[in-house]
């Protein structure tokens, strides 16, 4: 695939606009991707990387992804240059039955560089925002710096259909900040949304997860209306190298999406 | 009394009175002539301790698992003359404080179990410099002189075949007790030093750089050529190699505590001077 | 009357086949450990090993293998696939438990997206499997309701003869059927009958260890700690088990030229599942063990129908510190009496 675009989002953090090369490529990509699922990003001599797709299944021109630069692969993916070539495999994985959400209230909550997997739902859903009801986004990070698609942050924060709360980690705030200081999981409970006739949809760090689950317990959600992602280890991405199960679930094939229910009969320690 | 006998009445009482958490040593293995590291924390144990000539593994790697002497308590444990040279050096490479240690030393002369006087790592000093005299390992080995025999060629085409069996579980390495490094230089790969398949220049990489990083630390117990599933005579690399440091700088891994690393001291009269 | 293949006429056949296209691989010791290999004559073949110290996994799932080549220019990249190497073979002289492993990795590499790497090998090879007459106290075949007889992923079965002058043939699947038409001539009829099987003692009640495992209960069971204590994480145990499946993809090579590999990779490792975080699901030594010991028996056969062992023993036999499935079994039997 082609980088025809890039962007800094936050220190470290960088969106990739890729094109595929090969028309037939970009159509059966489009034909099978929906929102959740992910791709093997890589550059040769280097290796492959999972990320989610973060762009919507409902835009169709381009896919992008969203990364931190932490390692090998990230760092040569945040060294390539607009025209350069990387290779992709995907999309892989299950779903966000979005389907299903169609007249029900949207929760998203999302910590740190987890909004790409979130922001595709997203915006998935607010292209055909008519489909649902209430959509609130509670989204926080360490820092300010550390918020990504502050563009688009902006753009959810005017508009009147969609409920934005921002935060960030006690600290990590600058002298103008405008919105909430505390963590996820906290924020989340002050906000209190109702879980009636809601799903719920979180990423975030493992950490994040685990103390979110809880808070939404103490408001009320049904585990199977909440769905969330997980981040495994991966290698092959269908199913063979054995490095993403927890217990007997690939998450490269039966995930990355889950639901709280779902994710509660996995082993806990093995997360 | 036997000296197994003795170690397990002795290993009952710092047990029981509390001056040790836990005792490793060996018990039965699945088969007759197999010893397996035990780990006993409780008096009424101490029967399933067994020395014997079948207990050879070094015991001294499980000294510095994650946590395991991060209380300060104390802990014995069976060791052989290499296994103190290990202790040694663990010590003098900040990884424990032998102090922490109850050594129940031992040692296996033809088929007798020898018990060897001493609790701490300093009163085995006499042991270990009459190893240093006896030339341990493998130097009387018919392989090894076979290998000694063969011209250049043909030792390299020998450890050709004998690398290409390398699967890269690198068993070699977390046998052994000197291979504590949390990240190996295998794992790190910003960038990667060591190719991590197991094709031949992946093989030559590894074994190479693992000959070079024990270079002047290795005791040669053995255990990693033990652990080596497919037959690789990895002792006689460790031998060779501590032959040649202690012909080049007299220096026999494991004699004290405070002994300096070979490899990473330097001296004012060294005949190089290109590290200063 | 039974059909017999002598081993004197072993010779034969090897050259035979040969012939008819296919290239022999059977039990050899070379450099000093036994494997198996590809032969010119039917001496160089050990038969009387009780099993070979690498498994029988190597000739389909080799230890690090190319899957790509690329070449990077100026505007274009150039990549080449590699595909297996393709070619009929006859592997003569597996044992039951090595040829029941590749069966039982079938699904495995069969589910959803099928491995062509795995495939191509499975399809061009016929198994010639050996009865075992003898055993040693490692093996466990029958522990897991296989025998020293079994066929499961053999195509011809032999049973060797009381006189040891060869042995009896079953033929098993189409393809060992069609690939002893090649030697149709050479196997004769014949009255012999066959040594009596190796004794292979029932080492743990395997459906009670099982439900054991599957009790979610048992999962922070204090038994995990305690059984793996002296596990060293080496991983021999999974590298020489042939049913141990799993893998790592690694780039080789510089901006330029290089190769995308698959190396055997293995759940015994800390980096097997450690996230770039530092966060890793399983982060100590018992972690990774329960998951050798659930992914074999609990999880697999949820998803396959059926474990991720044959009972070989490689596991417990090469073990430096004489750990092993084997007395993992054992001990939770024991629990759940
Ligand atoms: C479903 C899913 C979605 C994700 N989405 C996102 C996302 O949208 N954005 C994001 O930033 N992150 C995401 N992640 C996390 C992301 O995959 C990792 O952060 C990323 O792979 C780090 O890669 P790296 O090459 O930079 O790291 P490195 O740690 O350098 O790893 C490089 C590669 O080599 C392997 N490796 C490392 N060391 C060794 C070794 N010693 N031996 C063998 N192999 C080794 C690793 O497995 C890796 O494939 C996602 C993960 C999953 C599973
Ligand atoms: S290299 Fe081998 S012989 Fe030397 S100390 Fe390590 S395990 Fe023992
Ligand atoms: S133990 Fe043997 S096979 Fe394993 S990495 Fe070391 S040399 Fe290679
Ligand atoms: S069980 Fe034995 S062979 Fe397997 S990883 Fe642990 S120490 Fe190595
Ligand atoms: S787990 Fe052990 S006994 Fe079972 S197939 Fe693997 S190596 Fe053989
Ligand atoms: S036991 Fe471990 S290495 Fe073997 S197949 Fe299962 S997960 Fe993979
Ligand atoms: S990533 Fe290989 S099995 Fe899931």
């Amino acid at each position: 695939m082609k980088i025809v675009a890039r962007h800094d989002e936050a220190p470290g953090v960088r969106t990739l606009r890729l094109e595929f090369q090969n028309p037939a490529d970009h159509d059966s990509f489009m034909e099978t991707y929906r929102t959740g699922m992910f791709g093997l990003y890589g550059v040769y001599g280097e290796g492959e990387s999972t990320f989610c797709v973060a762009s919507p299944e409902t835009r169709k021109e381009y896919i992008e992804c969203t990364f931190r630069q932490s390692g090998r692969v990230t760092s040569a993916l945040a060294n390539a240059d607009i025209g350069d070539l990387i290779t992709f495999r995907g999309p892989y994985g299950n779903r966000f039955p979005i389907e299903e959400f169609h007249g029900k209230n949207l929760l998203f909550i999302s910590g740190g560089i987890a909004l790409p997997p979130t922001r595709s739902v997203i915006w998935s859903c607010l292209d055909q925002r008519e489909k649902f009801g209430k959509v609130t986004i509670v989204y926080g990070a360490r820092t300010v710096a550390d918020l990504v698609y502050k563009h688009e942050l902006e753009e959810w924060l005017e508009r009147s259909d969609v409920e934005l709360v921002l935060t960030v980690d006690p600290g990590g705030e600058s002298p103008d900040w405008k919105h909430r200081i505390g963590f996820v999981p906290t924020v989340l409970e002050e906000a209190a949304p109702s879980p009636d006739n809601c799903i719920a949809v979180i990423c975030g760090p493992p950490i994040m997860i685990k103390f979110t689950l809880i808070s939404l317990k103490k408001l009320g959600f049904d585990e199977a209306n909440v769905y969330t992602t997980l981040e495994n280890r991966m290698k092959c991405g269908v199913g063979k190298c054995g490095r993403c199960n927890v217990g007997s679930v690939y998450v490269c094939k039966e995930g990355p999406v889950f639901t709280a229910a779902e994710v509660s009969r996995m082993p806990a320690s093995d997360l | 009394m036997s000296i197994e006998e003795q170690y397990r009445t002795r290993a009952k009482e710092l047990l029981a009175g509390g001056a040790v958490k836990m005792v490793i040593g060996y018990g039965k293995g699945t088969t007759g002539e197999r010893r397996r590291p035990i780990f006993i924390t409780s008096p009424d144990e101490v029967e399933r301790l067994v020395l014997d000539e079948a207990c050879i593994t070094n015991l001294s790697g499980y000294l510095v698992s994650e946590g395991l002497l991060s209380d300060e308590k104390r802990v014995a444990v069976f060791l052989r003359p290499e296994g103190v040279r290990a202790v040694n050096i663990l010590a003098a490479e900040s990884q424990l404080d032998s102090d922490q240690l109850v050594i129940f030393g031992f040692d296996v002369v033809g088929n007798e179990i020898k018990a060897l006087k001493g609790i701490h790592v300093e009163e085995f000093a006499d042991v270990i410099e009459s190893l240093k005299e006896s030339a341990p390992g493998v130097a009387k080995e018919l392989l090894l002189e076979k290998i000694e025999s063969m011209s250049p060629q043909e030792r390299f085409s020998y450890w050709q075949g004998e690398f290409a069996k390398c699967i890269k579980c690198y068993a070699c390495r977390q046998a052994c007790p000197m291979c504590y490094c949390r990240r190996c230089i295998v794992d790190s790969n910003q960038p990667q030093w060591v190719n991590t398949s197991s094709h031949s220049l992946g093989n030559f990489e590894w074994n190479i750089v693992r000959a070079f990083h024990l270079s002047g630390r290795c005791v040669e117990c053995g255990n990693c050529d033990r652990a080596c599933p497919v037959n690789i005579p990895l002792r006689l690399i460790n031998h060779r190699m501590a032959e040649e440091v202690l012909g080049t700088f007299d220096h026999f891994a494991g004699t004290s505590k405070t002994q300096e690393p070979v490899l990473a001291s330097f001296k004012k009269d060294d005949s190089e001077t290109f590290i200063l | 009357m039974t059909k017999i293949l002598f081993s004197d006429k072993l010779d034969n056949c090897v050259e035979r086949w040969k012939k008819a296209g296919f290239s022999v691989i059977g039990p050899v010791q070379r450099n000093n450990i036994s494997t198996y290999a590809a032969v010119e004559r039917a001496a160089e073949l050990d038969l009387g090993l009780i099993l070979t110290e690498r498994s029988i996994k190597e000739l389909f799932f080799p230890q690090s293998e190319p899957m790509l080549q690329y070449t990077i220019k100026k505007d274009s990249i150039e990549t080449k696939d590699f595909l297996p190497p393709s070619g009929q073979r006859i592997i003569f002289g597996a044992r039951p438990c090595d040829a029941s492993g590749m069966a039982i990795d079938d699904p495995l590499f069969g589910w959803d997206y099928k491995d062509e790497y795995w495939f191509q090998r499975r399809n061009e090879s016929v198994i010639v499997t050996i009865a075992c007459t003898q055993s040693d106290d490692f093996c466990m075949c029958t522990s897991l309701k296989l025998a020293p007889d079994s066929t499961k992923g053999s195509d011809i079965l032999l049973r060797p003869l009381e006189n040891k002058r060869g042995w009896l043939v079953e033929e098993i699947t189409d393809r060992g059927r069609d690939a002893f038409k090649a030697i149709a001539d050479i196997v004769q009829e014949s009255a012999d009958t066959a040594a009596p099987l190796a004794v292979v003692e029932k080492k743990f009640d395997l459906d009670r260890s099982v439900a054991w495992l599957q009790n979610p209960e048992n999962f922070e069971s204090r038994f995990w700690k305690e059984i793996s204590m002296r596990c060293i994480g080496c991983a021999s145990c999974t590298f020489l088990c042939p049913t141990c499946h799993c893998f790592d993809i690694q780039d080789e090579g510089d901006t330029y030229s290089g190769m995308r590999r698959k190396n055997w990779d293995s759940c015994s490792f800390a980096l097997f599942t450690m996230h770039t975080s530092g966060h890793n699901p399983r982060s100590t030594q018992s972690a990774r063990w329960r998951q050798r010991i659930m992914h074999k028996f609990n999880y697999f056969p949820g998803k396959f129908s059926v474990n991720s062992c044959s009972g070989c023993g490689r596991c417990s036999r090469q073990c430096p510190v004489d750990m092993g499935i084997t007395e993992t079994l054992q001990e939770i039997s024991k629990l759940s009496q």
